[in-house]
């Protein structure tokens, strides 16, 4: 047999592997790095990447408002420091912001601020939300599934090496009439395809490992999606919009959700707390009359004669938080005394039309806040009072987050 | 000196062959999986083999995960008016009052979105003091009862209120018009509100009389007084400082009038410490080993017939010792006990008690004697101040029987009252009921009596009802709703407060709510000088629940018509009165008609179980899965028996906890068929049964699991005009059979080790570490106490570290914990079968030792017994079977002990149980696989394992997580466990939570109290102190730093236990003198 042959395939082979071998670590890097992705984990709570102020500036063109991408870099990871260095740039964000700091974020790495400048630069257009009508349809996001490219990109091979094989085996056998020697005669590409594993077993071996680790990873990312439901997004029976109250109008979270503080639910308002509003509005920006009518006879509001006359009817909303029966949560120790944002686990609900499950609400997300946030307000709280001072003692210099005071411990959620 | 050894059981005395195979078998009972699987074919085909396995195997991993792929909706509905004080998720607690004609104790109920879901005591009310007994912590589970009637019934139809009412009133008017007689039966009514609505529907039917029946009657007491004082009362008795207490048969801390204020009292005298090393003397004379004779120092096995004659001989020995002149009297083996309480008395003079629970007239008056000469009148006994408790009138109820039999009757009404079923048999009231035309019951379902009745209205339950009580002169309390009524319309017709039928029914239209204020606005609130304002004082009354007002201004207000002097007078004509009446009685004609009682071959106790009571919660499965305080057997009642009347017998003594041979006990001509267990410390020629079970009528319960026990009360014998509790003339044959019974205990042995630790009061005079010598570790240093060696590091001081101490002097057994437990962690409720097969899941449970007195030379006694050719076994069978006839008892609460090195964390695969930074050991449900490697490897045998879903399987019906009604009872800050997880005490870890975030969002340090354990709460004696470690100030680390009595179980293994125990002390001699146990070994 020819040997270039062979040394050509063997290139092919190679250089198939390696695209491979790319392909399948590159989603992994990249989606390490995904800079939306920490974006919304870390900024969107205070920041949008259009023009609106939320709590800190919006950020369209920041990179070209402050001095440098290196400067960026330092104020997102300790801005206090900046601040604390004198420098005339950062004492001025801080005036125009009332003198409110921005949040220390010591845990992220060099490479993820990169990539979250990255994505400050280029966000993604932003649609504007289409007005739902009627009640709200499910919208899932259209992810592709990486198990598609995959196999895609395979199929593009196999067809593709097809090709080149009918190529160079009538090229040869062109070749091979031109110099008088016999035709080679056409094998089964299966036959083919045995004799060329036969004798590229290594590569064959190769393969196999990065598709069985292929295979793997998908099905693991599979099976660990399973009760996940960030992004469940169900519809409601009344076309309700956190964009329009909290966001438009700005109303304080608490003014419906109003045990936040006081108890382990935040609650769902009842009827009467839409009533104090809706007996004056009765007619909405985007739907008009007809979902607010919904609340009127939920309550049993007659809007013209403007009294309580019909059966009340309780709305029977769809839970859209699920956390499993054995997990103890309670809102009050995480809003009161945890001094935490609603938007820490809500996502930003101002921009929500629909409301969605933001975070992924698994244990292994609620340890890992415990184990990276400090707990706020300790000092000052007097029921902390030793137990800080003991903490200090024990870990000297390192910030007291919330597991080193039992905070991952199992029964402080699951009794 | 000998050495005082406790055993569980008489099978562990004995070490029986079977008990030791059980004892290494504890856990290697096959599954009966079979049973469960449900499939009958599965079972005839030889059980499971693997296919079928495997075909399962991959349905059910092809259904759990397209089941989980699937977003569950789940559907929220708030409030569409959301009640002002109602925040969900957050509880609201009522204070209220539970009584049901016998206990009595104001309460404050836990309610979460407008469901109570927890009973817990009313401190403030100086009558209950805070304690709740076991009947009383289940009853909010009464409350979800599928069996309660959703409407009125006529004649077993169901009918509307508007057009039952009508017929009703113009039957009534129809009877009054032509002069007929109308009775209303009741249980003892202490509402002065109902007494006001039965006056006003007196005022509309003049014929009209409350007749008062008590199930379990105390009339005795009442007539005993009337003869000696003139006024037929029941007294209030104050433990708190009676110094030494003799009790003939009065179970006082479980069931005697109110037990839960005189466990109380008498707990406080009880305990002990280094600086007031002093407790009362507690002496005992009683035929069945009741709760009560088991806490007592020393006690008396006594024969029923033999009651009356210790009352003489007690009054002779008091006399004797102040000078007074003797009665008759007849020689009794127990002088030599009588006349040390008689010593210990006349030096107590004012500050003893002497009591009877006998319900004949004469033994009380002999006790009124003794009490006379004692002085004890005014100090420990006040009848100034009576209690209105317990009001039944025997002799009044036996006229109704005859009236109604008679056909003098026209109309009954049934109140709070179950006669059919509690009546005596002689008395054949099921027939009287016939004769009458119209009987009509309040009862919340169609029980044995209102089956009879031609219209049934259903009651509310308490805690839907609006109500007044005045449990003692000058005390009252209030009782309101806690939740709306279950069963209203539009769903169904509804139930109805008894008393607004009746003011319904005399024409009143104020609602009841109303009605009460109207009656406390005339008389509760001018006896209080507190507020100005009604509307003040009502709603801090109803704040408070329980209220206390000036005795004297109640007197003045009930003769408000008179002046003063004439008052003055008539107290003085009153007194004199009083003289002569007590000259009437002539205590030696009492006295020979007391020792003229012939005893029989076999005497009847009848009693009634800290759990069941006389049967009116008949249908609660959390109380017919509380065992026995003594027997530790659930789900029945039996003829408890001595166990040498037993051997006599040829019955079955071997597995007493499993299975037993049953008995035909006759009594008056009826004969019950009934298990009978051999009980150490009961009277020779005796026998005990348990009032309160066998009702064929409770409810859903005895059809699901078929009737409980036997019905004992139609034994009740009628004499002298009171109810007798007791029979003379039992007859008890062997009915050749056997029967299982589910006891509790006998499954876990205690290997000899010093477990419960105990002191005389001498012993502890001297020494206050008497008894509590931990176990030596021997070194090559010497003995070294175990706890100073640690193969693992001291947990951290940081934070919080939890601990529980419990003081065995003041534990009476009585189980009220368990059941609080029960309701505060949604225990699970097993049956009787799962109980056989040691599958309880009570999180706390209360271990009872029996004493015996251990041989003082065990060497010689060997050398003696190898003399003979008789086994070790048998030379401690034959020492100690003399001593087992009147063992001494202890009670010890077992929960889990959160140890600090638990030997279940390290044995756990998964980490499901692992130890928290404040020093809990956790368990993690939804973690467990279920190899119960956790168990096997617990000391304490602590832990419980759902071998069911419990809250599914229809073998377990009876659990309220399988009634849609039932299931309101859980408590929603802890988790329903399901099949195959391991669970046991979290040491109430949602109240430490919720306690430290109260403290956290106040921004204040944790205050000792803060938290309060269900099981602690409960407590009627406080035995039980939990609190911060780590907090120098709190009361258990003072304890534990102080107290010599502090020890904690096993702490030789080094597990480092959580709990710990304080040493029982007890104010008797530990050991018998040499010469005794001689003598009786002989005898033996």
């Amino acid at each position: 047999m020819d040997t270039r042959f062979n040394k050509s395939q063997k290139q092919k082979s190679v250089i198939f592997s390696v695209l491979l071998f790319a392909f399948l670590f590159n989603i992994n890097f990249v989606s390490a790095q995904d800079g939306e992705k920490l974006f919304k984990q870390n900024c969107a709570v205070c920041h949008s990447v259009g023009k609106n102020k939320v709590v800190g500036p919006g950020l369209e063109g920041v990179t070209s408002r402050v001095p440098s991408e290196e400067w960026m870099a330092k104020w997102i990871k300790n801005n206090s420091a900046v601040i604390k260095s004198g420098d005339a740039y950062a004492k001025k964000i801080l005036a125009e912001n009332n003198g409110m700091q921005m949040t220390v974020f010591a845990s992220l790495s060099d490479a993820d601020i990169k990539a979250l400048i990255a994505y400050i630069k280029n966000p993604p257009v932003v649609v504007a939300p289409v007005a739902q009508t009627g009640a709200g349809q499910e919208e899932a996001e259209k992810v592709i599934n990486p198990l598609a490219i995959i196999l895609g990109v395979v199929a593009l091979l196999i067809i593709l090496i097809s090709i080149l094989r009918g190529l160079t085996f009538s090229l040869k056998n062109v070749q091979n009439e031109k110099h008088g020697l016999p035709l080679e005669r056409k094998q089964g590409a299966w036959t083919e395809l045995k004799a060329w594993m036969g004798a590229h077993k290594r590569s064959v071996a190769l393969i196999v490992i990065f598709a069985l680790g292929g295979f793997l990873s998908a099905a693991w990312d599979g099976l660990m999606g399973i009760g996940v439901y960030q992004g469940y997004k169900p519809s409601q029976p009344i076309a309700f919009s956190h964009k329009i109250h909290a966001g438009d109008n700005a109303i304080n979270c608490q003014y419906c959700h109003s045990g936040v503080e006081r108890s382990k639910t935040a609650g769902i308002p009842s009827v009467n707390v839409c009533m104090n509003c809706h007996k004056g509005i009765s007619k909405g920006p985007i739907t008009g009359t007809k979902e607010i009518a919904k609340i009127y006879a939920a309550a049993g509001w007659d809007p013209d004669k403007g009294a309580y006359t019909k059966p009340q009817q309780p709305i029977i909303w769809t839970k859209v938080h699920n956390l499993p029966d054995f997990v103890f949560f309670s809102h009050q120790q995480h809003v009161k005394v945890g001094k935490q944002q609603c938007a820490t686990c809500h996502g930003d609900l101002t921009t929500m039309t629909i409301a969605q499950q933001f975070t992924p609400m698994t244990m292994g997300w609620c340890i890992n806040c415990h184990r990276t946030t400090e707990v706020p307000g300790m000092k000052d709280n007097p029921y902390y009072e030793s137990l800080h001072k003991k903490l200090s003692e024990k870990y000297k210099g390192q910030p007291i987050t919330v597991d080193k005071m039992g905070g991952i411990e199992c029964a402080k959620c699951h009794y | 000196m000998g050495k005082t050894q406790y055993w569980k059981g008489l099978d562990e005395l004995s070490n029986s062959p079977e008990f030791v195979q059980k004892a290494e078998n504890e856990f290697a009972e096959q599954l009966p999986l079979e049973d469960f699987l449900g499939d009958n074919n599965l079972a005839q085909n030889n059980g499971t083999n693997r296919r079928d396995f495997l075909k399962f195997l991959g349905f059910s991993v092809t259904a759990a995960s397209l089941a989980a792929c699937e977003t569950p909706v789940n559907k929220a509905l708030p409030y569409v008016v959301r009640p002002e004080e109602i925040t969900p998720g957050v509880a609201n607690w009522y204070a209220s009052t539970y009584f049901d004609g016998n206990d009595y104790s104001a309460i404050l109920v836990k309610t979460r979105e407008g469901r109570p879901i927890k009973i817990e005591g009313n401190e403030l009310s100086k009558v209950s003091m805070g304690g709740t007994n076991a009947r009383i912590q289940a009853s909010i589970l009464s409350l979800y009862d599928s069996s309660r009637l959703t409407g009125p019934t006529a004649n077993e139809t169901p009918v509307t209120w508007a057009i039952s009412d009508k017929e009703i009133i113009n039957k009534l008017t129809a009877i009054s018009a032509k002069g007929g007689n109308i009775r209303i039966l009741s249980s003892t009514i202490i509402s002065p509100s109902t007494k006001s609505v039965l006056s006003d529907f007196t005022a509309k039917y003049p014929t009209t009389k409350l007749v008062t029946y008590d199930a379990v009657s105390y009339a005795g007491i009442t007539s005993a007084n009337e003869l000696t004082f003139g006024k037929a009362v029941i007294p209030s008795y104050n433990f708190a400082e009676a110094e030494v207490v003799v009790s003939i048969a009065a179970d006082f801390l479980a069931n005697w009038l109110s037990p839960m204020e005189y466990a109380r009292q008498y707990a406080a005298l009880r305990r002990v410490s280094k600086s007031h090393a002093k407790m009362s003397k507690h002496f005992h004379f009683e035929s069945n080993l009741s709760l009560t004779g088991a806490n007592s120092d020393e006690r008396e096995p006594i024969k029923v017939s033999e009651q009356g004659k210790v009352a003489v001989n007690l009054y002779n020995a008091v006399a004797k010792l102040t000078g007074r002149s003797a009665l008759s009297s007849s020689a009794l083996a127990c002088d030599a006990t009588i006349a040390n309480a008689a010593k210990e008395l006349v030096e107590n003079k004012g500050k003893s008690l002497v009591i009877a629970g006998s319900n004949d007239t004469n033994v009380q008056l002999i006790v009124n004697g003794i009490n006379q000469l004692l002085e004890n009148y005014g100090k420990t006994i006040d009848i100034e101040n009576p209690s209105n408790l317990h009001q039944g009138n025997d002799a009044s109820f036996a006229e109704l029987v005859n009236e109604m039999n008679a056909g003098k009757i026209d109309a009954v009404i049934y109140y709070n009252t179950n006669p059919v079923y509690t009546a005596p048999a002689s008395l054949k009231f099921a027939d009287a009921m016939k004769k009458v035309k119209l009987n009509i019951s309040f009862a919340d379902r169609s029980d044995e009596t209102s089956r009879y009745a031609n219209y049934i209205f259903p009651d509310h339950h308490y805690l839907e009802s609006w109500n007044d009580f005045n449990p003692r002169k000058g005390h009252y309390s209030l009782s309101q709703p806690t939740i709306s009524p279950l069963f209203a319309q539009p769903r169904n017709e509804g139930t109805r407060q008894a008393q607004e039928s009746l003011l319904l029914w005399a024409g009143i239209s104020t609602d009841y709510h109303k009605y009460i204020q109207n009656v406390w606005s005339a008389t509760v609130f001018p006896m209080q000088g507190k507020y100005m304002m009604f509307a003040e004082f009502w709603n801090n009354s109803l704040h408070d629940g329980a209220i206390e007002v000036a005795t004297g201004e109640e007197k003045a207000l009930a003769e408000n018509s008179k002046d003063d002097k004439k008052k003055e007078t008539k107290k003085k004509e009153d007194k004199k009165e009083e003289a002569k009446v007590v000259a009437k009685v002539d205590l030696g004609a009492v006295a020979q008609k007391v020792n003229s009682v012939k005893g029989g071959t076999f005497e009847l106790a009848l009693y009634e179980k800290v759990a069941i009571g006389n049967g009116n919660q008949a249908n609660n499965p959390w109380l017919q899965e509380l065992p026995d305080p003594i027997t530790k057997i659930t789900w029945d009642n039996y003829v408890t028996m001595s166990p040498a009347d037993m051997e006599g017998k040829y019955l079955l003594m071997k597995r007493q906890d499993r299975e037993a041979s049953v008995v035909n006990v006759t009594v008056n001509g009826v004969t019950v068929k009934l298990p009978v267990v051999p009980q150490p410390g009961q009277a020779k020629g005796t026998v005990g049964i348990a009032l309160g079970y066998g009702r064929d009528r409770a409810g859903l319960l005895s059809t699901q699991v078929g009737v409980v026990g036997q019905n004992v009360f139609p034994f009740i014998g009628v004499e002298n005009g009171t109810l007798n509790y007791g029979s003379l003339d039992v007859k008890i044959e062997a009915a050749n059979e056997t029967t299982e019974i589910a006891g509790t205990q006998v499954h876990h042995t205690m290997m000899g080790r010093e477990i419960v630790r105990v002191t005389s009061l001498e012993d502890y005079k001297k020494d206050p570490t008497a008894g509590n010598h931990p176990e030596m570790l021997h070194t090559n240093s010497g003995a070294v106490n175990p706890n100073t060696i640690d193969l693992w590091n001291e947990h951290d001081k940081l934070g919080h570290r939890w601990g529980m101490t419990i003081d065995l002097n003041s534990c009476i057994g009585c189980g009220s914990c368990v059941v609080s437990c029960t309701a505060e962690n949604n225990v699970a409720v097993v049956g009787k079968k799962m109980v056989m097969n040691t599958r309880e899941m009570h999180w706390l449970r209360i271990d009872r030792y029996y004493s015996t007195n251990w041989p003082s030379e065990v060497a010689e006694a060997r050398e003696k017994a190898s003399e003979k050719g008789v086994g070790i076994k048998d030379m401690y069978m034959d020492m100690e079977n003399p001593a087992v006839e009147n063992p001494k008892v202890v009670f010890q609460p077992i929960m889990c002990q959160h140890c600090n090195h638990a030997p279940c964390e390290t044995v756990c695969p998964v980490l499901a149980t692992n130890h928290s930074s404040d020093g809990l050991n956790a368990m993690a449900y939804n973690r467990c696989v279920g190899t119960r490697y956790c168990a096997n490897n617990c000391p304490f045998k602590v832990r419980r394992f759902n071998w069911f879903n419990y809250n599914g399987n229809s073998d377990f019906k009876f659990n309220p997580t399988q009634d849609d009604l039932g299931r309101m009872v859980l408590n929603p800050d802890v988790v329903v466990r399901s099949r195959g997880v391991m669970e046991k005490c979290s040491m109430c870890v949602q109240r430490i939570q919720a306690g430290k975030l109260e403290a956290k969002k106040a921004e204040r340090k944790l205050v000792d109290g803060d938290i309060k354990l269900a099981c602690a709460q409960a407590c009627p004696t406080n035995a039980i102190v939990f609190g911060d470690l780590n907090d120098d100030n709190s009361a258990i680390a003072q304890l534990r730093k102080t107290d010599e009595r502090n020890y904690f179980i096993l702490e030789e293994i080094g597990i480092k236990p959580t709990v710990s125990y304080l040493t029982k002390v007890r104010n008797c001699e530990l050991e018998v003198p040499e010469k005794t146990e001689v003598k009786t070994a002989e005898k033996a």
